[in-house]
């Protein structure tokens, strides 16, 4: 009982930045229908950054987190604004330059950081805390703290904020959004700065979980985008389900499959899609219009 | 007061010309209409006075402002409502929100929906629902109410009655009249020749991307031609 209740606070611990990962992809696909496949990419550039203003820096992690979150919002910024000239045009070329950038960034990581990669100390005291004859991680809890208040200002924004309903309009109608006076291209640019700053957010808070390293975009990348997948792609409370999902699942299968757990997991990954291709909130029903 | 006016307008998807040299005016108040069968380019002009299709033109203005330098985002700014064709509210948001998103340009703070519902009482009593879940009627109310919370001094509205109940397309009707009376300028474009001869005093009728008649909607009701053009006889 006490194996499995400390497996699942740390698959959960994981499962929320997989959920954040998730969360980026799906806040671009959802207003731009674009996959952004270079955001595991900005998810690695802000795990550096963060880590190297914390470390070398010698700036708070909290601190060294929000630095990373500015950084890599830029790059999204920069990302979006290379892309916009294609924006309705050439759909399939907009998905190459992603490819593109996120090629470019890790190699410039390469150059900035080297290729080995550096492991992080944990921020906060490495004693685990006990509750009620349980032994956590200190640090996991901090991570799902952390992960549900971002969730949390994210959905407020989204809804009760100006700026976020006419986000959600631009995602559903461009052109009728352009018509009441949204400016779309800026709207897109807003959402790929997010994106972008929830992948800091993620790499980030990850940097102490795993080793840092340029070529960790890459399985990062992929959960994440398997956690958009199964919680139904371009939803928020989807992909946070997804996300948890996996990183539980993971857990789980580590403890159990040792090396053939990233094997065991993407096969249930894939028969669930199998089963259900729209994921757990396949928006198909609610766009009827 | 404001004048729509429109010289040279033209417009191609691709290498199909679907608007060609296209002239009119719409003064303030007034109320105009284009009809004309499928694909006569009626749609295609409401877009490229919106900027929402790549035109070209003479001429394009409103009041003080050149709507050929104007970026699509801001031709609501200069007063201009518009009520695409098919509704296209958008579906997952709530009728409030899709109201307030309509006054995107104000300021949220103090804004009434008060003129609206008391249009449409229907939305109202709707207001928490999405607005993808309304009936097609209640689209096309949620639609024009959208173009109406801009405030606009002139409203470009698509085939408001398509795929509306006769009743309702009276409901409708009744609500654009009231309007035009108002004050608001009207720029209609309708396949149902009936209903727009009703509400507006002038009109144009477009074939193939052009204008081919124009005259009061009076002088248009009887004239055999224009069954013609409709009809393509």
């Amino acid at each position: 009982m006490q194996v499995f209740l400390q497996t699942l606070v740390g698959g959960i611990g994981f499962g929320a930045v997989y959920a954040l990962v998730a969360m980026g992809f799906s806040i671009v696909y959802r207003t731009m229908g674009l996959v952004n496949f270079a955001h595991g990419s900005v998810v690695m550039i802000g795990a550096y950054t963060a880590s190297t203003f914390s470390m070398a820096g010698r700036l708070p992690f909290p601190l060294a987190i929000a630095v990373a979150i500015v950084v890599t919002g830029l790059v999204g910024l920069i990302i979006e604004r290379v892309l916009r000239p294609l924006e309705g045009r050439d759909f399939d070329l907009m998905l190459i330059g992603t490819i593109g950038f996120g090629t470019v960034l890790e190699a410039l990581a390469i150059l900035i950081w080297g290729a080995t990669g550096h492991a992080v100390p944990s921020p906060v005291a490495a004693a685990p805390v006990d509750i009620l004859g349980i032994r956590i991680r200190t640090y996991s809890l901090v991570v799902i703290v952390v992960a549900a208040a971002a969730t949390v200002l994210l959905a407020l924004f989204l809804q009760r904020t100006k700026r976020g309903v006419a986000m959600q309009a631009a995602a559903m109608d461009p052109q009728a959004a352009t018509a009441v006076g949204i400016h779309v291209g800026r709207s897109n640019a807003i959402a790929f700065a997010i994106g972008a700053g929830l992948a800091a957010l993620a790499g980030g808070l990850i940097g102490p979980m795993l080793y840092v390293s340029p070529t960790m975009g890459g399985s990062l990348g992929i959960k994440g985008f398997a956690a958009a997948i199964i919680g139904g792609f371009g939803n928020i409370p989807g992909a946070i389900l997804g996300g948890l999902a996996f990183g539980i699942l993971d857990s789980f299968a580590a403890g159990t499959f040792q090396g053939y757990s990233e094997l065991v997991v993407f096969v249930v990954f894939a028969v669930a899609i199998m089963i259900r291709p729209t994921g757990i909130f396949g928006e198909r029903t609610v766009n009827r219009a | 007061m404001s004048t729509l006016t429109v010289e040279g307008l033209g417009l191609r998807y691709g290498g199909v010309r679907a608007v060609h040299d296209v002239a009119f005016s719409v003064a303030a108040g007034e109320a105009v209409g284009i009809i004309g069968a499928n694909g006569a380019g009626k749609t295609s002009t409401l877009k490229a006075i919106m900027g929402l299709a790549p035109r070209t033109a003479a001429v394009l203005r409103y009041g003080e402002r050149d709507l050929n330098r104007t970026p699509a985002h801001q031709v609501v700014r200069a007063g201009i409502g518009y009520v695409p064709e098919g509704r296209h509210v958008f579906p997952g948001l709530s009728v409030e929100n899709n109201l307030l998103l309509g006054a995107y340009t104000r300021s949220w703070r103090r804004i009434s929906f008060d003129q609206v519902y008391g249009l449409f009482p229907v939305l109202a009593e709707m207001r928490h629902r999405l607005a993808g879940a309304l009936s097609g009627g209640q689209q096309q109310m949620l639609a024009i109410g959208r173009a109406l919370m801009s405030q606009p001094r002139l409203i470009l509205l698509d085939e408001p009655s398509m795929g509306l109940s006769p009743k309702l397309v009276e409901d409708i009707l009744a609500v654009l009249k009231r309007l035009n009376e108002d004050g608001t300028a009207i720029l209609l474009v309708e396949q149902n020749a009936k209903l727009t001869f009703e509400v507006t005093t002038r009109s144009l009728v477009m074939e193939n991307g052009e204008i081919a008649m124009t005259g009061t909607s009076q002088a248009l009701r009887g004239d055999p031609k224009v069954r013609r053009i409709y009809l393509g006889l």
